[in-house]
Parts: C-alpha cells; sequence; structure tokens
C-alpha cells in the first residue's frame, strides 16, 4: 500500500470539499431535504400497509354450504380446499357453532333465544396466505358443488386492494421526483468545482492523467454530498422518532399503529446508500460533460 | 522522434491552420518553429501532443501514430512528451515541489519514484533552493522553470516549447534557453515555437519557418529571416 498516493488523493478531494463551502453545504441540505421526506414517506407508507395488512389479514372466506350438503361430500370439500397451495387453513362450523358465534359478534343485539329454528346453514371458514388471492380462491369455492354461497369482505378486499397500489405508484413517482432534484442540485455543485478546477484538468490532462484518475476526486466528492447529506437526514429521523413517535401514538389512540420495533440501523444503512449513490451518478455525469473532447 | 507527412489541419469554423505539411525531426534534434502568429505553430504543436487531431496526414510522434491515437491511448501519448506554455500552467495554490510532483502523482506514480525524480528535475533547472515557494512568490523566469521541471519529471524524450519566453524579459529569457539547450545536449528532442528573433539568432540551430500554415524554409543552422544574420533587423 502506497500511503503517500493515498494522502495525496484524499488531500485533494478535502480540498475540492473545502472550497466551495457554500455550495456544498447546498448540496448536502438538498440531499439531506430529500432524504428526510423520502424516510417520512417510507415511514408513512409501511404504516399503511402495515395497517392494510391487518385489515386484510382478518379476512376470510365464509362458504355457505347447501343444506342438503351430505357429510361425505363436506369432507371431500375440505379435503380440495386443503390441497389448494394458495389456503392456509379450512374449518367447518357448523350451524351450531355458527349461530353462537353470530351472538357473540353482535353481544346480545340480536336475541337468538326467541328462535324456533336455527336458520344459519353449516359453513368452511377458508384462509387465504396472500390478501391479492382472496378474490380468485373465492371465486373458485363458489364453483364446488355442495357451496350454496361465498361471502367475503367483497368491497373492502378490493379496495385496499387498490389503495395499497395507488400508494405504490405515487410513492415511487415521488420518490423519482426527489432523486432527481437531489441529483440536479450535486451535479450544479460538481459542475462548479469543476469549473473552479478547470486549470488543473487542464494540466492533468496535459501530463497524461487518465480520464477516470481525473474523474475520481469529483466522484468522491460528490459521494461525500451525498453521504453526509444522509448522515443528516438519518440523525433527523431518528430524533423525529425518538421524540415525536411516542407522543403521536399517544395522541391518536384509535389509530392501530404498527408498534413492533423497526431495525433502524438497516434503514440508515439503506438510506446511506441512497444518498452515495444520488452523489456518485450526479457527479460522474457531470464530469463527464467536461472531460469529453 | 517526430515525423508529419502530409498534415493538414481545418478547424471547424473553416480556418486552415495546417496545409500538406511534411516533416522529419530526429532523435536529439532542438528545432525552433518561427513566424508569425497565427501562421500555424501553436497548431502543429497541438496536434503533436493531440489536443488537435488532422484533417489529414499522417503523424507519428516517438513511434505512435498519433493521428490514428484512440482518445483513450491518448495519456499514455502525453506520458512521453513534456510541453511547456508561455503562460507557465502552474497550480497557484501549490508550491514549486507540490506542481512538479503533481504531474507524477496524477499519472499514478508511486511515492517512492515521486520522492526521487522530484528533486532531480528540480536540481536540472536550478530550483531546488525555492521547492517551497508558490509560483507568485517566484520570477517569470523561475516560474517558467517549475514549468520545465514538470515537464521533465516523468522524463519524456521529447520537450515542447509553445513561446516559452512569450511573457519572459530578455535576461530570464537567455536563462530558459540555455536551460533548454542543456536539456537538449542530455539527449532530449527539443522543439521550441516562438516568435522571438534574437533567440533564435543567437542560438544558430535548425529553423523551420512557417507561413499561412506552409513550411517555407528549413535549414540547419539557420536565422529567423532567412539568410539574415543578427542585427541585419527587417523592419515592420
Amino acid at each position: 500500500m502506497d500511503w503517500g498516493k493515498v494522502k495525496f488523493f484524499l488531500g485533494e478531494v478535502l480540498r475540492n470539499f473545502t472550497r466551495n463551502a457554500g455550495m456544498q453545504a447546498t448540496a448536502i441540505g438538498t440531499v439531506a431535504i430529500t432524504i428526510v421526506l423520502l424516510g417520512v414517506f417510507l415511514f408513512v407508507r409501511g404504516e399503511l400497509t402495515g395497517l392494510g395488512t391487518q385489515l386484510l389479514d382478518q379476512i376470510e372466506i365464509s362458504a355457505y354450504l347447501s343444506t342438503d350438503a351430505t357429510p361425505a361430500q363436506i369432507a371431500s370439500l375440505r379435503r380440495l380446499l386443503a390441497q389448494d397451495p394458495r389456503v392456509v387453513s379450512v374449518d367447518f362450523i357448523p350451524k351450531k357453532q355458527g349461530l353462537a358465534e353470530l351472538r357473540d359478534r353482535t353481544k346480545g343485539a340480536i336475541d337468538t333465544s326467541t328462535l324456533t329454528e336455527n336458520p344459519l346453514p353449516d359453513k368452511l371458514r377458508v384462509r387465504v396466505r396472500v390478501p391479492d388471492q382472496v378474490p380468485a380462491v373465492a371465486a373458485s369455492v363458489r364453483r364446488l358443488s355442495g357451496v350454496d354461497n361465498v361471502v367475503y369482505g367483497q368491497t373492502i378486499v378490493a379496495r385496499l386492494l387498490q389503495l395499497g397500489d395507488v400508494l405504490r405508484r405515487v410513492g415511487i413517482a415521488v420518490i423519482l421526483v426527489f432523486f432527481a432534484v437531489a441529483g440536479i442540485i450535486i451535479s450544479n455543485t460538481i459542475r462548479l468545482t469543476v469549473f473552479a478546477r478547470r486549470r488543473e484538468i487542464a494540466i492533468m490532462q496535459l501530463v497524461g492523467a487518465t480520464n477516470t484518475y481525473i474523474r475520481m476526486p469529483f466522484i468522491c466528492e460528490g459521494m461525500l454530498d451525498g453521504v453526509v447529506g444522509a448522515l443528516l437526514a438519518v440523525g433527523l429521523l431518528a430524533a423525529a422518532r425518538a421524540t415525536l413517535w411516542p407522543r403521536m401514538v399517544e395522541a391518536l389512540p384509535w389509530v392501530a399503529f404498527n408498534t413492533t420495533p423497526v431495525d433502524v440501523g438497516a434503514i440508515a444503512a439503506e438510506l446511506l446508500l441512497v444518498g452515495a449513490a444520488i452523489g456518485v451518478v450526479a457527479s460522474w455525469i457531470s464530469v463527464g460533460r467536461h472531460l469529453r473532447t | 522522434m517526430i515525423s508529419l507527412r502530409g498534415v493538414s489541419l481545418i478547424y471547424p469554423n473553416g480556418v486552415h491552420a495546417l496545409d500538406n505539411v511534411t516533416l522529419e525531426i530526429a532523435k536529439g534534434d532542438f528545432v525552433f518553429l518561427v513566424g508569425h502568429s497565427g501562421t500555424g505553430k501553436s497548431s502543429l504543436m497541438r496536434l503533436l501532443y493531440r489536443e488537435a487531431h488532422p484533417t489529414s496526414g499522417e503523424i507519428t510522434v516517438d513511434g505512435i501514430r498519433v493521428d490514428r491515437l484512440r482518445s483513450g491511448r491518448v495519456p499514455a501519448l502525453r506520458r512521453h512528451l513534456g510541453v511547456v506554455f508561455q503562460d507557465f500552467k502552474l497550480l497557484s495554490d501549490k508550491t514549486v515541489w507540490e506542481n512538479v510532483a503533481f504531474a507524477m502523482q496524477v499519472t499514478g506514480a508511486h511515492t517512492k519514484a515521486v520522492m526521487r525524480q522530484v528533486p532531480r528535475s528540480l536540481d536540472l533547472v536550478g530550483l531546488s533552493h525555492k521547492s517551497r515557494m508558490y509560483p507568485n512568490e517566484l520570477s517569470g523566469g523561475e516560474q517558467q522553470r517549475t514549468a520545465i521541471a514538470r515537464a521533465l519529471v516523468n522524463n519524456p524524450k521529447i520537450l515542447l516549447c509553445d513561446e516559452p519566453t512569450g511573457n519572459l524579459d530578455p535576461s530570464n529569457t537567455t536563462e530558459i534557453m540555455e536551460l533548454l539547450l542543456r536539456i537538449n545536449l542530455k539527449g532530449t528532442t527539443v522543439v521550441v515555437a516562438t516568435h522571438n528573433q534574437a533567440v533564435v539568432d543567437r542560438m544558430r540551430r535548425r529553423v523551420v519557418r512557417l507561413e499561412d500554415g506552409r513550411i517555407v524554409t528549413d535549414e540547419e543552422r539557420g536565422y529567423y529571416y532567412l539568410g539574415l544574420g543578427q542585427g541585419q533587423v527587417l523592419s515592420g
């Protein structure tokens, strides 16, 4: 390892970085804002999909059996459904249990003691592995003989699936816009340093430095912008989570927040990586423009 | 060492900078390129270190076909050449030592080689005692000597000087020309583009004269003006 080389190189990067302090601060600030927004957005999306998933997880398909279904038919139906790879569990609910459950759920609002006869049919309760597959499984259950009617939260499933889809799309669009803005600002910062160092670059080219070598300090500078910005953002996000988050949970008790602890380290690493990537790409582009001859 | 065959250079704006130039420069030569401003001296130099690309013709420098050189190979060519300019092109925030070392460091030289070569190069131009000074603390001549030390630090076989004394007073000019001569005597091929008549006439070296992008005369031991001795200055 030639430490002299390393020292020279790092010295060049540091000199670049400190020369244009105002511009660097702007670039770092923009990256920080971008990544804070990205972090907040990811968090909100995570909470919303968390809530959605909770609701979706509770969704089950009730397959009401026809009154003339024989026990053998019911058994074969259960076997058939249990073999379906999309299905997690199939439970047989006899009508007696169904009535009891109804009584419990409505907490006595319906007085079942006045009934002379149980009006409910027997049913199969089917749980599905992935919420997206609920409608398809429901449709195939409906086609089976011995099944009279199939009920699941049709509209809520459709809505939740749609909401998740919209969130994903909007999220991707918003993130792309943030990235473009941060990229453009870093790219302009690097262009300024490139301009400030045009004499140095000319001399480097003259004495036979390769374009890769000339490019390297600028790439590092861009990366530094990205990483420092991301560090700031991660700090802000961590502080917000530590102080605002408990208050929010307290203030909004009716919202079923996802309170399982998140892996802050992994998220921070991801955000840092994102920052570095923005910096590298942006500076690569702006130096490349200058070196083209 | 340097060979041009039927080289023409037309700039994108339509200016014919060089027109069918053929020139051979042997290893160890010392050659003056003379002519008025705008006659193609600098253009010819720029072709040699591949700052410009010929419109037609063949250029060979130290065995490298420069006219066919891919841009990725240009750095390799330039490591074989030292180039010196009228405006020195020194970095004002680096010391003399750092300016010279810079040429090695940015081409990935080992620190050991830098520590060995830089003092040698500074010694050659006689600036060892000023290695810690910054360019603006030096005289013009000393700045140009720094630039020459930088051009020589990678041990090039060819030194190209484009108006090296254009910004210098007569005594500094003499100093620089003597230095170039010394470098030439050590075996480096030296090409100097200049319109400094006194320098050319005093040195009595090979003189290649350009006019409107063509070579009009090429004399061993020539004068700035064809067949004129020192002191016989043409007016205008």
